[in-house]
Parts: C-alpha cells; sequence; structure tokens
C-alpha cells in the first residue's frame, strides 16, 4: 500500500483544506499519476485519514466532479473520468518550477545553502 | 446414548483445546511488524480491548451454557462468546485516534476488506455457515413437538401404521429460531466490525507506519473472522453431535437415517477443527500474515 501518491492538508493554511485537497487530486489527475478509470479513496476513509469532516471532503469530491476530472456513482465510487484534461507540456513544466520555487523557499528558511539544498534533492531522488 | 453423547462432547471439545494450544503455540515467531516501535500505541489499545473482548466472552459464554437445562444455553454459548470477541475488536479499533498536527498526510489508497481477510480462513467460516444453514433448515423441518408439547424438540419417525417413535432432543425450532438469530447477529456484527476496521484511520502515512498498521488492521481481521469461526463452527459441532445421535438411536430408523448420522459425525469432525483454527486464531492473534494488502 506504499508507493501511492499523498495528500497533505495544513489546517494553519489560510486556503481552506477542501482546496488544498482540491487542488492537489487535480494536479494528480492532470499529470496523469492518477490514470483514468482509478479509484479516490472513500470519503469517509479518506476524511478518517486526514482526521477531516466527511462534508470537507465531500466538497473536494464534488468540486472535482464539477470540473470533469472524477465522476461519483452509488455503490461504484468517485473515479477519475477518461476525458479528464491533461496538462499540456508547458503547465508541466511551469508547475514543477512552482514547486521547486516552494521548496526552495522552505529550505532556505531552514537555513541551508544551495550544495544543501541539492544534496536533498539527490538523496531524495535516491531512495 | 445421552452418556456417550455428552462423552463425545467432551472429548470434541478437549480435542479443540489441545490443537488450538498446539497451533498457538507451535507460531511462528516475528511474522508481524506491529510490535515494532511504529504504532505501539494502537497496539496496545486494540491488544487490550480485544482481550477484554475473549475473556468477557468466556465469561458470558460460560454463563449461557449453563442458563437452559434443554441445552439451548449450551449451543447459544458459542454465538455469545464470538459476540464478546467482535466487540472487543471493535472498540479496540474505535480506540485508535489519527495522527494529530497541524500537517495531516494521507494516501490515495482504497482500503477493501479482502485485502485483509484471511483468505483460507474466511472460505472455511463461510462454507461453515452455510452448511450451518443448510442443515438447521433441515433439522427444523422435520421436528415435531415433545410430550411437554414444545414445538420443534424431538424428532418423529414413523415406524408403521400404528407405531411412531420420538427422539429429543432434535434440533428444530426450539432450538434453532433463537440460534439463527444469534448468529444472524454475530456474523452481521461481524461484517460491520470489519468496516469498522477498513475505515479507521491511518495513524501516520510513512512506510514503516502504513507497514505497522497494515498488519495491524490484518490481525483485527483475522481476529474478527476466527471469532465468527467460534460463533458458527460451535453450533454446527453442537447440531451435528444431536442429531447424528438421534439418527442412529431410532430403532426402526431406514438405512439412510444410519448414513446420514455418520456423514453427520464426519462433519463434526470438520467443525472440532474449524474450532479448533478458530480458537488458535484468537490466542496467538499475532500469526497475522505478513502479506501485504494491496
Amino acid at each position: 500500500m506504499t508507493g501511492r501518491p499523498l495528500l497533505t492538508v495544513d489546517t494553519g493554511n489560510p486556503t481552506p483544506p477542501y482546496e488544498q485537497l482540491r487542488r492537489q487530486l487535480a494536479e494528480l489527475i492532470q499529470s496523469a499519476a492518477l490514470a483514468p478509470g482509478d479509484r479516490l479513496p472513500p470519503l469517509r476513509q479518506l476524511a478518517a485519514d486526514l482526521g477531516l469532516a466527511v462534508g470537507t471532503v465531500a466538497r473536494t469530491y464534488r468540486e472535482l466532479e464539477s470540473a470533469g476530472l472524477v465522476s461519483s456513482r452509488r455503490g461504484g465510487g468517485t473515479r477519475v473520468l477518461a476525458t479528464a484534461p491533461s496538462l499540456s507540456d508547458s503547465e508541466r513544466q511551469r508547475l514543477l518550477r512552482h514547486h521547486a520555487r516552494a521548496f526552495i523557499q522552505q529550505a532556505t528558511l531552514l537555513g541551508a545553502d544551495k550544495q544543501q539544498i541539492l544534496s536533498a534533492i539527490t538523496q531524495a531522488l535516491a531512495t | 446414548m445421552a452418556g456417550a453423547l455428552v462423552l463425545a462432547a467432551g472429548a470434541c471439545l478437549a480435542a479443540a483445546v489441545a490443537a488450538a494450544a498446539w497451533l498457538a503455540h507451535a507460531r511462528s515467531p516475528g511474522t508481524v511488524p506491529v510490535d515494532g516501535p511504529a504504532v505501539p500505541a494502537a497496539v496496545r489499545q486494540t491488544a487490550g480491548f480485544r482481550l477484554a473482548g475473549v475473556i468477557a466472552g468466556l465469561a458470558a459464554g460460560g454463563a449461557a451454557a449453563g442458563q437452559d437445562a434443554l441445552g439451548r444455553g449450551l449451543l447459544l454459548a458459542g454465538p455469545v462468546f464470538g459476540l464478546c470477541v467482535l466487540a472487543g475488536v471493535v472498540a479496540g479499533e474505535i480506540s485508535v485516534r489519527p495522527a494529530g498536527g497541524r500537517t495531516r498526510t494521507a494516501a490515495v489508497e482504497v482500503r477493501r476488506v479482502r485485502d485483509y481477510l484471511p483468505r483460507g480462513l474466511a472460505a472455511a467460516v463461510t462454507s461453515a455457515a452455510a452448511v450451518l444453514a443448510a442443515l438447521a433448515a433441515a433439522t427444523t423441518a422435520t421436528a415435531g413437538p415433545d410430550d411437554l408439547g414444545r414445538a420443534g424438540r424431538v424428532l418423529l419417525l414413523s415406524c408403521g401404521p400404528d407405531a411412531q417413535q420420538t427422539y429429543g432432543p432434535w434440533p428444530g425450532s426450539f432450538y434453532t429460531v433463537p440460534l439463527a438469530a444469534v448468529v444472524a447477529a454475530g456474523l452481521i456484527t461481524g461484517g460491520g466490525a470489519l468496516r469498522v476496521v477498513i475505515r479507521r484511520a491511518r495513524t501516520g502515512a510513512d512506510a514503516d507506519t502504513v507497514a505497522a498498521d497494515d498488519a495491524l488492521r490484518r490481525r483485527a481481521a483475522r481476529t474478527i473472522t476466527g471469532a465468527c469461526g467460534i460463533l458458527v463452527a460451535l453450533p454446527l459441532a453442537g447440531v451435528c453431535l444431536v442429531s447424528a445421535g438421534a439418527l442412529l438411536s431410532l430403532s426402526c430408523r431406514p438405512a439412510w437415517f444410519t448414513y446420514a448420522g455418520w456423514a453427520l459425525l464426519a462433519l463434526l469432525i470438520l467443525a472440532v477443527a474449524l474450532m479448533s483454527w478458530c480458537a488458535a486464531v484468537l490466542l496467538a492473534p499475532a500469526r497475522a500474515a505478513a502479506r501485504p494488502a494491496r
């Protein structure tokens, strides 16, 4: 059960938890980390794992459904749609740079220099 | 014949306990990673509640066994024990708290009951439940009232135009109706308990914690399956023993009664074997398979 994509919610972040989840799931779907037909975790399971209200996760799933990324069926769970729009190369590059900048910002706050940041990335890639 | 039945029941129970003790003793060590430092609190909590359920089940089952001089209590002792164990497992799982803190992490995964169930034991328990249902339906359909007018307590056999033989106890509606209610309640509770095990929050998201958490869930699912097994196998053994005794005791029985009686005794051995297996699972839950859930 390891090796699956991870979702993180920061309850101290001013962005509402449902929106944090929506962004991460949308990215996972558009980058094909979640393939068409893949099932999202059941509402209650994900809500319990993240310590959120079921309604919060339900709102995330509704937003994703409205955006045409997933489809919910009674008894069949919520699955990624085959017609979900995928990221263009330029959009993928833009997101990669965005996440890299966010990581560098956090690492700098920890007092790491350029060499230490590169070393951390190399180590993370190796595991 | 009644004395022989009691002797046989005692021998079966002793065999089951001895086999369970041997199986528990023979378990291979170190197959479960839940004893590591990753989820010690959850391990302690669930083990404590599970043990409390087993102890409460032994007390309640023992009390139930002595309740009815006509044998209904004895028949219901197994299901009562199983229900108490299930309650202990559910209480333990509910007591597990998710990892708190400002930042929470969860994997995009779908946890399914079949990923955690011990397949062989679950198949055996399901088969035993189906056999018990079929056997109880057959014995209920062929039962009649006893000399005090209590419906479904004896087997009636016509031995000629004017002769009739009766033999009791026979697992008719007098026994099978309360048995069906308790077993059905137990199996439904078992299904609900499995859902609780699957749905409860992860104790963390790093690989070691997830592996330990999965092992903890497999252990709980194994205990639930074992409790359901006792819940089904003990009454099945009782019904087999009493039915076989009745079929083989009637002097004017047709030939097929003899074959059916011996077939029921063979089934009794299988039920006792299943009881031993389930008792070993309950006594040695740490034998949860190291097989990773998919």
